[in-house]
């Protein structure tokens, strides 16, 4: 079996109102390996975005351990924990977050910035990975000059760039029409099969999880049950549906003709 | 519109010390325009111990060797005395000569608009130019400063000269001649023999012309009569005598003596002193102004670059915990506002520099109290209700910021934009990247 990315043991988050305490996550035990492509389910107010946030380490678990690629960061300080978040996390926002006043390259290459890279090495990664992404042509667009799928698509190549050892998306469909979020999901699979990437997506669209490898359900802050998707025989260039050969890059299958 | 805000206060910034400077300047131009005056008048009255002026109308006693006439207030009705009296005067005990001359205003006037400092100017209207009849005496020329001395054209004037005249320099753009030019004074012509320069400045400018006392007389109507006479002493002991036997023996005339003179002279260097320091009392206030009105504009443009800064920081709250969850360290997000607010200051900088240089004497006009040279109890003051140092020959003191000065307001700008945006890029710092997540 591959190792381990992503393992948390015993994980909680209690917040604290006025003198109520609110446990959004307690005693979480999840694990995530390499190359996997997990969805997290649950209700509102299911601790969705909690986890999230802890996983992301844009927030500190109350208790708990959590080591993300070999390194225990429940403990870590600040000053630690933003590297942690620039070179180990990549992070796909419901709202794309992308900074309205830079185009798409600019943005793609904020994250590295800061790093080693030079400017023109920069700016040759996020030109590629705009292409990967289907964008090429478009690089020097401003958010506001794309549709919302091509911002998802563009915060996506920003969250590879460093070469992140988990990708975290956050309703990564919630704000797209159908047609971009079934774009979207083949995006984040593809990327997972192509390039080994590990995703984990938080969702409620039932459609969306169901084409990862791996559900999780979650409430009260605690995972409640497991289920595999379809992702897994996609994997394996099959159907999920009749069996029969599929390309990665195919929209739907070319014997069933059911969309993948 | 913030800019524009920064930008005037900037402005504002490079106007004060500039307004400063052109205050100073206008008082030391003051000060040194009264020095060279007195200087000159008491070098000019050293030189005549023994003269007793006497003449017919009141409050020009003040001048001897330059006679400035026409002075604003000098126009009342001219008086006359009968030349009878040249020698009846010069009968009296002790008395060696007496010079007569005759001095008129011209018919003509003239109004004159004089500039002061902050875009005020007045008009003043005074006689176009004086006729001084002089008797042309060979020993009276020689003798006493009766003539021009700083002739520039032509020659002076000499006994028996008759049919001509010598003319102050700046009367040449009035009457279109030079040497040897026809000017025509009430109908009969004259010929210019010679032009002298004359020195005085603002109000002080006099334009004069000098001819034979019996010419003098017919141009203007005044046959036999004389307007003063300079009585000159065989010794300076007989001076206060005789001044006191013609004072008796004609009331109609203003007799001065050395001594008035002197003393004169001494109570106008006591009222320029004053004024001098008056005009330092202003400039000292002005400069306590400036600065309160500097410390000021310094905390308010700090204050404006705080509250756009903050507003900005809690607009931008989403986009910074982007950032930050993209991998932004605290000083990262730090130093990009603190860059940012930098940055506004810098083009504000420019903007209120471009204001400034536009508007500085207006607006250093409008901040500081300019300087008034007489004070409030000075002998001028009514007369010239916007008495300033334009009048009195120093040239109209205008604020123009060096670009010394602008370099170091734009300097200015940007510290002041770092001091103001330290708190808003800290706190902009500390966001929770978690915030990413919310605000819509």
């Amino acid at each position: 079996m591959s190792e381990t990315v992503l393992k948390t043991e015993n994980l909680s988050k209690t917040y604290t109102m006025g003198k109520r305490e609110i446990h959004a996550l307690s005693d979480l035990n999840l694990q995530v390996k390499k190359g996997e492509f997990v969805a997290i389910m649950g209700p509102s107010g299911s601790g969705k975005t909690t986890l999230l946030n802890v996983l992301g380490c844009l927030d500190k678990p109350t208790s708990g351990k959590m080591i993300l690629d070999q390194v225990d960061v429940a403990k870590l300080p600040e000053k630690e924990l933003f590297k942690i978040r620039r070179n180990k996390v990549g992070f796909v926002f419901q709202t794309f977050n992308l900074l309205p006043y830079l185009n798409a390259v600019e943005n793609v290459e904020l994250p590295m910035e800061n790093t080693k890279k030079s400017k023109s090495e920069r700016k040759e990664r996020a030109r590629k990975l705009l292409e990967l992404v289907g964008l090429a042509g478009r690089e020097e667009h401003r958010p506001q000059r794309l549709s919302a799928g091509e911002q998802q698509r563009v915060a996506i190549a920003r969250a590879v760039a460093n070469d992140p050892a988990i990708i975290l998306a956050d309703e990564p469909t919630g704000n797209l029409d159908t047609d971009s979020k079934y774009e979207i999901v083949r995006l984040l699979a593809n990327l997972n099969i192509d390039q080994g990437t590990t995703v984990v997506v938080v969702t409620h669209d039932s459609h969306v999880a169901s084409h990862t490898e791996r559900m999780l359900l979650l409430k009260d802050g605690r995972i409640i049950k497991e289920k595999q998707g379809l992702h897994l025989a996609k994997k394996k260039l099959m159907c999920p549906y009749c069996g029969g050969r599929i390309q990665p890059s195919d929209e739907r299958c070319p014997s069933c003709r059911k969309r993948l | 519109m913030v800019i524009v805000a920064l930008g005037f206060s900037m402005a504002i910034m490079i106007s004060i010390p500039a307004g400063i400077v052109a205050n100073q300047l206008s008082a030391q131009g003051l000060a040194e325009n009264f020095n060279n005056t007195i200087t000159n008048m008491q070098a000019e009255i050293n030189k005549t111990s023994t003269l007793i002026e006497c003449r017919t109308s009141s409050g020009r006693g003040m001048f001897s060797g330059g006679r400035p006439t026409g002075m604003p207030g000098g126009s009342e009705q001219e008086v006359f005395l009968n030349e009878t009296a040249v020698d009846e005067i010069r009968s009296i005990d002790g008395v060696k000569d007496v010079v007569p001359l005759l001095e008129t205003s011209s018919n003509e006037t003239t109004s004159e608009t004089i500039n002061g400092p902050g875009g005020r100017s007045f008009t003043i209207s005074r006689p176009l130019y004086t006729i001084t009849g002089v008797c042309l005496n060979s020993s009276f020329i020689d003798n006493y400063s009766i003539l021009p001395t700083n002739i520039t054209a032509g020659r002076n004037l000499r006994e028996g000269d008759s049919g001509v005249l010598l003319m102050s320099s700046n009367l040449t753009y009035y009457f279109a001649v030079g040497v040897g030019g026809k000017v025509e004074i009430n109908d009969e012509s004259y010929t210019v023999v010679g032009i002298y320069e004359q020195a005085g400045q603002g109000l002080f400018e006099t334009r004069t012309v000098y001819m034979n006392i019996s010419d003098a007389q017919t141009a203007t109507g005044n046959t036999g009569n004389v307007s003063m006479l300079d009585v000159y002493a065989k010794d300076t002991s007989d001076v206060d005598g005789i001044a006191e036997v013609i004072q008796v023996a004609y009331s109609e005339l203003q007799v001065t003596t050395y001594k008035d003179r002197l003393s004169s002279v001494q109570n106008m260097q006591t009222t320029y002193n004053e004024t001098i320091t008056n005009a330092q009392s202003t400039l000292s206030q002005t400069q306590t102004i400036a600065t309160q009105e500097i410390v000021i504009v310094v905390v308010a443009t700090s204050l404006i670059v705080l509250f756009v800064m903050l507003y900005t920081v809690r607009e931008r709250t989403k986009e910074i915990g982007t950032l930050k969850a993209i991998g932004f360290s605290n000083w990262n997000v730090m130093s990009q506002f603190m860059l940012e607010g930098m940055l506004m200051s810098l083009v504000a900088g420019v903007v209120g520099i471009a204001i400034g240089s536009v508007g500085a004497p207006l607006l250093s006009g409008l901040l500081l109290p300019s300087i008034n040279p007489f004070g409030s109890s000075g002998r001028f003051q009514g007369t010239f209700p916007a008495a300033n140092s334009g009048i009195l020959g120093v040239g109209a003191a205008t604020a123009v910021p060096d670009p010394q000065l602008m370099l170091l307001a734009l300097g200015a700008a940007v510290l002041l934009g770092a001091l103001g945006s330290l708190y808003p890029a800290w706190r902009a710092s500390r966001t929770r990247p978690a915030e990413a997540m919310r605000y819509e």
